[in-house]
């Protein structure tokens, strides 16, 4: 009896204890409510802040916040003012000339100046770098020439006359030049601090000086949550509203749902369950990635493929509409490879734009058309029965996009064979670039707001032609639209061109991979662009 | 006593040796680049890129590079965080997995231990049986469902502790929670079996007939007998629990090291890749003769291989 009552004596104690610890544990968490603060999340880690280097999401999304390039990407890829004040172009839109802004500021205080724009593109370009992003660079006077380590990097199309005059020469037009301008990897960089920093440039927010909205404190390299602190020497600092974000890495999309409904955080990305329970509700919305994901039969390997009977057969069989719903979230079917939202024809969305009812004829549902087409290909093939491999990544997603595909395929055409073969990302993209795959399931996301990032891919000799599809006519109407001054008229070529790839099926269009989200309708003003930068949060602020 | 350590250190080394030359070459036969942006880059700027980082060197002159390189203890620099030395980035991944572990294990078998020692000292009653289900729950449940359960139901729903995140201690009682239930559920059925066994032995009876108290028996004979053989135990879990676990990390926004190197796998980011397999092979080894060392302190029986001759 004594022995059993010292046991429950300790165990009670120990209860006390714990409970103790736990009680004083709980303490501290303060409410940030009514104060400029936005508490935000990414799913994934900063890898990188020195813009030569940048090549994910959220690495870019904290340069876009913390630096000013020639020009800034407010919402769907508007041009806005940043560090040139003034613009002219000339020769054929060859020769560039940028006024810089006087007055702007780094944060070590040196003076933003034009060398700053040469000094960084240069350093991107060099072979040296190793920049994983410099084949953006292609059309600026002897970029690709730099990188190949055949031309010296003084070459470069960039120079700067005096401290406020900046010119850049083009080899050929690029018609989209001055959304590159607002793309990352084009910000200026200062030269003292890449030399004082040296190899820990861009490798913590303290090895880094900014001339932007916001100032990065306490990200240390590799930790999952820092701030953005409001610039005070932003030059434009009276339309930052915003006195801090507070950003977390949230890999798990069900742990974000959970911080925002506790309040912690002001926005969440969704998982497809999440999202199909939230769509309607308060806050729900759906960001536009301009991404595609797309099959790609291989025409080089199986000539069978070279078929357009068989490749439309495909093509018809797969109910995109299905597809979209068995994936959940916010993918939208696709019937242009130019997802929506890309670029605006007079108005017009540059996807509805292409669409004519022969393209949306072939890149839709229909069954009974898809078997008619598979028996006539078959009769031409002279085979009875077809067989070929699914080559996909092993995310969730393609997973279950292949599988889907799979069923679609077998279902609807009679004797034919899928079988999936799904493996991780690295691999699967060596089996793709090499040619060793039949039949493709892959993506696409654009770098800037054009077309012309899809529509570049099915060109004869591009790397990412991974089917070698090609198309005499299609590649000229490809090269002359690079040639073409007048944008209606560019946008003319563009079209047919689409439609031809659409109608040719040089690829089968699935479906565009967006994103929903839950954002607090209290948080006004963000700048969401689909391609290349993503958040813009210079004007966002917290409404009461 | 000495001979047997520089012996077993000696081997160490040689283990350590061959582990970081498989791997080395394993890793090389893992298609694709190291490169993030690969889905963009051409062939051709590949091939520029490998020359920057001498991927275009003869494999073999490259594991030579790199054995040199880490015996001036230079693992080399991420792909996937530009710049970034892979010594600096375990070194600050580390810590959190080894706090989260060293947690989970303290609690998981302390506790395990008591559930275990009331289970073998209650047999057949009501205590038993209940501990018989909490350990095969805990054994069957898998972490990273309880972790879900636990930030949903603990965390958002009573707000009792932190949904997710790192920096205070309050937020790591959760995952600790998650990542002890296994050792625990395992401890104490490994402790029950063995204890069982000890209390049914001739000494306790001995110990009884002398006079001394229930307690006092369990207390001063059977548990130290019933623990010699979860000593055993205890070292896979502590490696296991310390090296990280990618899911439970993901779930409570937690920088550790599991999750960084299955992304260093995935991202072929070879630098990494090597440095955190030395890093998991060291812990390893050194928690096994570690083991082997406390064994031979527990028990005096247990004689080590070579002591003898010492």
């Amino acid at each position: 009896m004594v022995e059993k009552k010292s046991y429950r004596k300790w165990l009670a104690g120990s209860v006390v204890l714990l409970s103790a610890a736990i009680l004083t544990a709980c303490g501290g968490s303060k409410s940030s409510s009514g104060k400029q603060v936005l508490n935000w999340t990414t799913s994934t880690e900063v890898q990188t802040l020195d813009t030569s280097k940048v090549t994910d999401a959220s690495s870019m999304d904290q340069l876009n916040n913390s630096i000013d390039g020639l020009y800034r990407l407010g919402k769907d890829a508007k041009i806005q003012p940043a560090m040139a004040t003034s613009t002219k172009v000339s020769n054929g839109d060859k020769t560039w000339q940028f006024t810089l802004r006087k007055g702007a500021k780094w944060s070590n205080g040196d003076p933003v100046t034009a060398q700053d724009f040469v000094y960084s593109w240069r350093r991107t370009v060099n072979p040296k770098t190793a920049s994983e992003y410099a084949y953006i660079f292609e059309g600026i006077h002897n970029a690709t020439q730099i990188t190949a380590g055949k031309a010296p990097v003084s070459s470069l199309g960039i120079k700067a006359d005096g401290k406020y005059k900046l010119t850049v020469t083009l080899d050929r037009r690029i018609p989209y030049f001055k959304l590159l301008m607002g793309f990352g990897v084009f910000f200026p960089e200062n030269q003292r601090a890449v030399e004082k920093f040296g190899s820990k440039y861009g490798t913590a927010s303290k090895y880094m000086v900014y001339n932007g909205p916001f100032i990065p404190k306490g990200w240390n390299g590799s930790n999952l949550s820092w701030k953005l602190v409001k610039n005070p020497t932003y030059w434009d600092k009276r339309h930052v509203k915003l006195s801090q974000i507070n950003y977390s890495v949230n890999k798990t999309p069900a742990t974000s749902l959970n911080l925002y409904q506790a309040g912690k955080l002001d926005g969440t990305l969704l998982d497809s369950q999440a999202a199909k329970n939230y769509k309607g509700k308060t806050g729900f919305l759906i960001r536009r990635k301009s991404a595609t994901q797309y099959l790609s039969p291989n025409l080089k390997k199986d000539p069978y493929f070279k078929n357009l009977k068989l490749r439309q057969a495909l093509s018809l069989a797969i109910n995109r509409k299905a597809l979209s719903t068995t994936l959940g979230g916010a993918n939208l079917s696709a019937d242009t490879m130019s997802p929506e939202g890309i670029s605006k024809v007079n108005g017009e969305d540059f996807a509805s734009y292409v669409t004519t009812p022969a393209t949306k004829a072939v890149n839709s549902y229909n069954p009974a058309k898809a078997e008619k087409l598979y028996k006539e290909a078959l009769k031409e093939l002279g085979k009875s029965k077809l067989s070929f491999s699914l080559l996909s990544y092993d995310d969730d997603l393609s997973k279950k996009a292949v599988e889907f595909v799979q069923s679609q395929l077998e279902g609807n055409l009679k004797g034919l064979t899928v079988n999936v073969q799904s493996i991780p990302k690295k691999a699967a993209l060596a089996k793709m670039v090499s040619g060793d795959f039949d039949v493709a399931f892959t993506g696409w996301f654009a770098d800037f707001q054009d077309p012309i990032s899809f529509l570049d891919l099915f060109t004869t000799h591009n790397t990412y032609n991974f089917g070698h599809w090609s198309n005499a006519t299609y590649d000229r109407e490809i090269a002359k639209s690079k040639v073409t001054a007048d944008p209606a008229e560019r946008y003319r070529i563009l079209r047919s061109a689409e439609r031809l790839l659409l109608i040719q099926q040089g690829s089968i269009p699935l479906f565009h991979a967006d994103e929903a989200w839950l954002v607090r309708p209290s948080v006004k003003g963000i700048q969401y662009n689909g391609a290349g930068v993503n958040y813009n949060f210079k004007t966002a602020y917290m409404a009461k | 006593m000495a001979r047997y350590l520089i012996k077993r250190v000696l081997y160490m080394i040689l283990t350590l040796f061959i582990v970081a030359t498989v791997t080395f070459f394993l890793m090389k036969l893992m298609p694709g680049s190291p490169y993030a942006n690969e889905d963009k880059l051409t062939t051709q700027q590949i091939r520029i890129m490998n020359v920057q980082y001498g991927l275009n060197k003869p494999l073999f002159q490259q594991y030579l590079i790199y054995l040199l390189g880490v015996t001036h203890g230079d693992f080399g620099v991420s792909f996937q965080y530009s710049n970034q030395p892979v010594a600096s980035l375990i070194g600050a991944r580390l810590g959190a997995s080894v706090q989260l572990g060293l947690q989970a294990l303290i609690v998981g078998v302390i506790l395990g231990v008591i559930v275990g020692a009331i289970a073998a000292m209650k047999q057949g009653t009501w205590a038993d049986s209940t501990s018989t289900v909490v350990a095969i729950i805990g054994k069957s449940v898998p972490n990273f469902v309880l972790a879900v359960l636990l930030q949903y139901y603990i965390g958002l729903k009573l707000g009792w502790f932190p949904i997710a995140g790192w920096g205070t201690w309050s937020q790591t009682i959760l995952p600790t929670i998650a990542l002890a239930v296994g050792p625990l559920a395992e401890t104490a059925r490994f402790v029950r079996t063995s204890m069982v066994d000890t209390l049914s032995s001739d000494y306790i009876e001995l110990g009884k007939a002398k006079g001394l108290s229930r307690m006092e028996v369990v207390r001063k004979h059977a548990m130290r007998n019933s623990m010699i053989p979860l000593v055993t135990l205890i070292g896979p879990y502590a490696v296991a629990l310390m090296t990280g676990s990618m899911v439970v990390e993901n779930i409570f926004n937690i920088p550790g090291i599991g999750e960084q190197f299955v992304k260093s796998i995935l991202t072929n980011d070879y630098p990494t890749i090597m440095g955190v397999t030395m890093v998991y092979s060291i812990g390893l080894v050194v928690i096994l003769l570690i083991t082997d060392v406390v064994y031979g302190l527990l028990d005096p029986r247990i004689r080590l291989a070579g002591s003898e001759a010492a």
